[in-house]
This record gives structure tokens, sequence and C-alpha cells, in this order.
């Protein structure tokens, strides 16, 4: 069961940024570099290049639209002011990634939602529990999963559920950085990413039955 | 007790209580022999890594809508790093494009001001 690598970033490119950025004839570093110097078309094309990227992981973070909008504009801001200390000792994909997380964690802790500790007030303590299956047998999953029906499932967990799956298992984030962005223990992550799981698992299972009944 | 006696099998509630700390490392020989064993136990743990892995297939969702681009330019401008009359002329410029039926969003930025940080 191996862990998941810190993902390099996949650029993503809208069709009118990526005109943008032929017109501008910047390379992602020519464009880093141009936009610590303040020249709006680096700017833009940087944000061309990473705002899909970045508004995904607030709204799958948030589970929720204007707040994903807002994030991303915070993150973008931020950008903008502290592109100059950006050294390119980590890609800047993954730079820009780890401040647009903070921007989303900030923003969850001014509003006082559960991250992590609070795993036993989130849901009832016999759903959470690792011994829901003992004794049950249903079908396996494995080929049952379409990208709507877990996009859907992962809406509908918990936010402290939400937050650890979306980093670790989406965004590929390890325990240990997940444990030092949140401010909690290796062992929490990893107790939480499992109830995120078994949840999504009941999610899927359901929805799987229903589609079976209208059948 | 010889200490070389047979070892108690795990059971499917000691297997899942540490699921959660072993998913990624595989465990150890009592929890595998466990997983062997056990049609539910290695069914949920199939499970959980399909999900798992159905999730590293997840791709960005979309883009965020154009107004996000001019909120960011509008507090750019607020915090004085863009300039309003540049501003101005990129509107009309947009609003020239939205009558067109070709507007670029993109075309909103020619208003910053390069090096004027605080």
């Amino acid at each position: 069961m191996p862990t998941a690598p810190l993902k390099e970033e996949k650029s993503v490119h809208s069709k009118s940024s990526g005109k943008r950025a032929a017109a501008a004839g910047f390379s992602e570093a020519q464009a880093i570099e141009q936009a610590k110097v303040g020249d709006p078309y680096a700017f833009e094309q940087l944000y061309g290049l990473h705002k899909r990227r970045v508004y995904s992981l607030c709204l799958r973070m948030t589970g929720n639209t204007a707040e994903a909008e807002d994030l991303t504009q915070e993150a973008f801001l931020q950008l903008y002011r502290k592109i100059g200390t950006f050294r390119g000792e980590s890609a800047f994909s993954t730079w820009l990634h780890r401040l647009s997380v903070n921007v989303v964690l900030m923003h969850l802790r001014k509003k006082g939602l559960p991250e992590v500790s609070l795993e036993e007030t989130l849901e009832p303590q016999q759903e959470d529990g690792p011994k829901k299956d003992i004794g049950v047998r249903d079908n396996v999953l494995a080929g049952s999963i379409d990208r709507v029906n877990l996009e859907r499932a992962i809406e509908n967990l918990p936010p402290g559920y939400r937050i650890i799956f979306v980093l670790h298992d989406i965004e590929g984030y390890e325990h240990n950085e997940i444990a030092e962005m949140m401010g909690c223990s290796i062992g929490n992550s990893k107790s939480q990413l499992h109830k995120a799981r078994m949840k999504l698992r009941d999610l899927l299972k359901q929805s799987k039955a229903e589609k079976a009944v209208r059948r | 007790m010889s200490g070389t006696g047979e070892r108690k099998k795990m059971t499917c509630a000691e297997f899942q209580e540490v699921l959660p700390y072993i998913f990624e490392s595989g465990g150890h020989s009592s929890e595998m022999e466990h997983l062997k064993t056990c049609q539910i136990c290695s069914d949920l743990v199939k499970d959980l890594q399909y999900i798992a892995d159905q999730a590293k297939l997840l791709l960005p969702l979309r883009d965020p809508s154009p107004k996000v681009w001019d909120n960011i330019q509008d507090s750019l401008e607020r915090e004085g790093l863009i300039r309003p009359q540049a501003k101005a002329q990129s509107a009309g410029k947009k609003k020239v494009a939205e009558m067109q039926g070709t507007r670029d969003r993109g075309q909103g930025t020619a208003n910053f001001q390069p090096g004027k940080r605080n």
C-alpha cells in the first residue's frame, strides 16, 4: 500500500491563457522572473497557468463555490505580494500550491470550523469506529466508481474529513506535511484520513445500491 | 508456556483498529496473515485502496469565474499597485470586446504598474 508522492504540478492552460502566454512569449520560469519585477503580463500568465489548479483546491477543500472564489483571489493576491520571496528551492507550482493551502487553512481557522482534532464531534462515534465492517460482507467497489460519484461523495464528507482527504489522496501531501500544516499529530492525520475513506466507502456503496434499485 | 506455541490469531476488530496506521506501510506479518484469511477485511482494504487510487486520478475541476480576476485587479488597485486610469481604459476595451463577442479577460491586466510595490 504505497504512499502517494508529492505530485508535480500539471500546468493547466485554458485556450485563452495559452494564447496570451504565447503572445507574451514567456516560459514559466521567465514569467516568474518577470512577475518578480512587476511585469503585468507575466503575472497574468501565471494566473492563467495556475488558476484552475488553485481554484479546484479551494473548491474541494471548502465545498463552496463563493468561498473558493474568494480564496482563489486571496491566494493570487498573496502570490503577487510574495513572489519576490520565491527562490526556486522547490517547483513554483509546489510553492504556490502550499501558499494556497495555507490561505484556505487560515480561512477555515478564522471560521472556527473543526479541522482535525474534533473528529468525535463531526460524526457519531458508532459511524466512525473501525468495527463497522465486522461481520458484514458486501460487494467490493472496484470498477463501480465514476468521477462524478466520487466528487459528489467528497463534497458530502464532513469538513474535517474532507480537508485531510483532499490534501492527502488528491493533492498528494504526506501525513507529516499535513500534520505540520494543520498542527496535529501524524497519527491524527492517519486516523482522520482512514475515517474519511470509510465514510466515502459508505457514501459510494449507498450510491451504488440506489443505482441498482433504479435499474 | 514455552514461547514457541501458536500465536493467537488476529481478529477483525484488532485488524481494523490498526488499519489506519498500517495502510501505507502494509503492516506486520500478523496483519498480513489476517488479510489472507479474512474476506471481509480483505474487501475493506481493497475498497479503501480503490478509493485512494481513484482520488489520485481526479483532475482540477474548472476555472474560476472571470470576476475573480477582476476582483484581483480591484484589490491591487486599492493597494495602489495598479493605476485606476489604466483600469478605466481596460474596462472600455472590455466593453468593446463584449460587444464584439470576443471578450478576453486577459486583456485587462495591462494596467499593472511594473515595479510599483509596497
